[in-house]
């Protein structure tokens, strides 16, 4: 049986989410990415929302809700409508919080979900990425060793959100043949976060490159404990995330670009109206549903405790295109205003190119 | 205190309506329904009185069919106790609705009754006042500002000119305002929350109303569309149009 149909819950949380995004993120979008400065008391407000705190155990002072990919991809899709950046920073802590709940030992869930469970914004990221023109996730160069009952990790990072403001980090290296997770403090002694990092675009998201040297760790430090963790659906789970911003960035360029081809005039008509615009807008359309459908169907394996490694890396390699080619066609129909700052399409544009190779940035 | 939220379902401010071409209503496809912008600030002021009074009981109500659930889930969402869904698919005219609303009220004995001064579908701006008639309590329409003491609210309205506070007991009905509040977004948890409160649903028959309408919708036109413009060449040519064609001056 197939079902494309959200759950009640699932269309008021996007309704919810998308009006917010709307009302009170597309308004600070820009002046966000001309400072590279989010208001804190924005990324509060969603805080508020409870993205993450719904999802936390009721043991930890959470709200014990049901996690699901699905409601995740629904949520993100929506948030990422009003602006990547900051749903992007909103969403960061779910990079230390989620592998912990699902895949984190007792003593870890315990030490861990309650801070997320806090009325104020919880920093805690994640560092994935590595800066090697070979990088390639399934085999990281960071290196785990094991030392007396601890580890010592080796290695170096970027494009790691948020790192200097994170109470607590997930770093991932290589331990042995598979890929592992260690949590970090901080400022532990080690591990030095560097420069924040000039990026093309989300110019409002701070990412830095950080530096481990011989940072040494004890072995409750390990995420999962002895367990370790299933990588393969961390990095499932983080594709699909990616992969409905995308969505979420491709649909607020196509309504603009629809919005401002029914306004604007040329020899004596809307521009819409024109077969050059009108099929150009069908095809972003039609790219957005598909792109859409492809994060569902990941995300829903997801839920069913299924293997989706194909199917959210196909959902994140078709969505990072094509949100790139809807956003760049958005650009094309404003014309003259798409180039200008006064219109945002030129900023979604830069935005979306990093859909292509950041990795880690997000989860569901 | 129980206070009671009598709102309306319309369609969503930022879709574009179309009417059918018979005129006999506007196109429901592909429309997104919210609750009417004056009701969701009605729902967040009640909200806040519970929460600065720390105690009492926000009941939602709706008259529609089943599918309005959703717009009554979305205010439990925001905070609200529970819900009364009193189901009809027929079209009601305000006065009905009012009666409708004043056997709620008997049953439910609430001390408050907070509504939108108007849906902003037909914008009526009936519905609040004919409830108050009805039921013989004091009535406080346009509220810009709210508070209560003990047994005494206190509400600024807002009329033409300026601002006119007015005091009165409870049990009363208040309408409100757009300068009144900011509703809240639900929250996640909220929205979790919301599915295991208490929504029920009442046939409108069970009431034991007339349900005739006294009124009826003969059309809904489009409003015409605006003539272009002209420019004039001096002052003199304007002042002498607006003499002699419009006739204004």
């Amino acid at each position: 049986m197939i079902s494309f149909e959200l759950t009640e819950e699932q269309r008021m949380i996007s309704q919810t989410v998308e009006a917010f995004a709307r009302e009170e993120i597309r308004p600070a979008a820009r002046t966000a990415d001309e400072s590279g400065q989010i208001p804190p008391e924005l990324v509060q407000k969603i805080w508020e929302l409870g993205l993450v705190r719904s999802v936390i155990p009721e043991a930890s002072g959470g709200d014990g809700g049901q996690r699901s990919a699905v409601t995740g991809v629904v949520a993100a899709e929506a948030l990422a409508y009003g602006d990547l950046s900051i749903a992007i920073h909103a969403l960061v802590p779910r990079l230390l919080a989620y592998p912990v709940l699902e895949m984190g030992d007792q003593a870890q869930r315990a030490r861990y979900l309650p801070l997320f469970a806090q009325p104020g914004f919880c920093a805690a990221s994640a560092a994935l990425t590595e800066p090697r023109w070979d990088f390639d996730i399934f085999s990281i160069a960071t290196t785990a060793r094991g030392s007396g009952s601890g580890y010592i990790l080796n290695g170096e990072k970027c494009y790691v959100p948020l790192a200097r403001e994170s109470e607590f980090l997930i770093v991932f290296a290589s331990c042995g043949p598979a890929v592992e997770g260690f949590i970090l403090p901080g400022g532990c002694p080690g591990l030095v976060v560097g420069e924040r990092e000039k990026n093309m675009g989300l110019k409002a998201l701070a990412t830095y490159g950080l530096t481990l040297k011989d940072c040494a760790v004890p072995a409750e430090a390990r995420l999962g404990g002895e367990r370790g963790i299933n990588f393969n659906r961390l990095m499932s789970e983080q594709k699909v995330a990616a992969a409905a911003m995308a969505v979420g960035v491709a649909r607020s360029a196509f309504e603009y670009a629809r919005d401002y081809a029914l306004q604007r005039r040329a020899f004596g008509a809307p521009i819409a109206t024109r077969q050059a615009i009108a099929f150009m807008l069908a095809e972003m359309a039609i790219e957005i549903d598909a792109s859409r459908l492809l994060a569902w169907e990941a995300a829903s394996r997801l839920d069913k405790g299924e293997d989706a490694l194909k199917e959210s890396y196909q959902a994140k390699n078709y969505t990072a295109s094509a949100v790139l080619k809807i956003c760049d066609n958005a650009v094309q129909i404003l014309g003259g205003h798409g180039y200008i700052r006064e219109h945002p399409v030129e900023m979604w544009l830069r935005n979306a190119r990093g859909f292509a190779m950041l990795e880690g940035l997000t989860t569901v | 205190m129980k206070i009671l939220v009598p709102f309306k379902r319309v369609p969503d401010p930022a879709t574009t309506i179309r009417i059918l071409p018979d005129g006999s209503g506007i196109a429901t496809d592909n429309v997104k329904w919210v609750i009417n912008p004056f009701d969701e600030i009605a729902i967040e002021e009640a909200l806040r009185i519970k929460e600065r009074l720390k105690t009492g009981e926000v009941v939602l109500m709706t008259i529609g069919q089943s599918n309005w659930q959703e717009q009554l889930r979305t205010g439990l969402a925001m905070g609200a106790d529970r819900a009364k869904l009193i189901v009809t698919d027929k079209p009601l005219d305000t006065l009905t609705i009012a009666r409708v609303i004043a056997k709620v009220v008997a049953e439910e004995q609430p001390r408050l009754v907070i509504l939108g001064k108007q849906a902003i579908d037909d914008d009526s701006n009936q519905v609040g006042q004919m409830l108050a008639e009805i039921l013989g309590w004091p009535q406080a329409t346009f509220a810009s500002k709210l508070e209560i003491e003990g047994d005494r609210c206190t509400v600024v309205r807002e009329v033409d000119g300026g601002l006119e506070t007015v005091a009165f007991p409870l049990p009363a009905v208040v309408t409100t305002d757009l300068r009144l509040n900011e509703p809240r977004y639900a929250s996640l948890p909220g929205i979790m929350k919301a599915r295991k409160k208490e929504l029920k649903e009442i046939p409108i028959e069970s009431l034991g109303l007339d349900l005739t309408p006294k009124l009826r919708v003969k059309e809904l036109k489009a409003p015409p569309k605006r003539q272009a413009g002209r420019k004039v060449g001096s002052v003199q040519e304007l002042v002498k149009l607006l003499h002699e064609e419009a006739k204004l001056i």
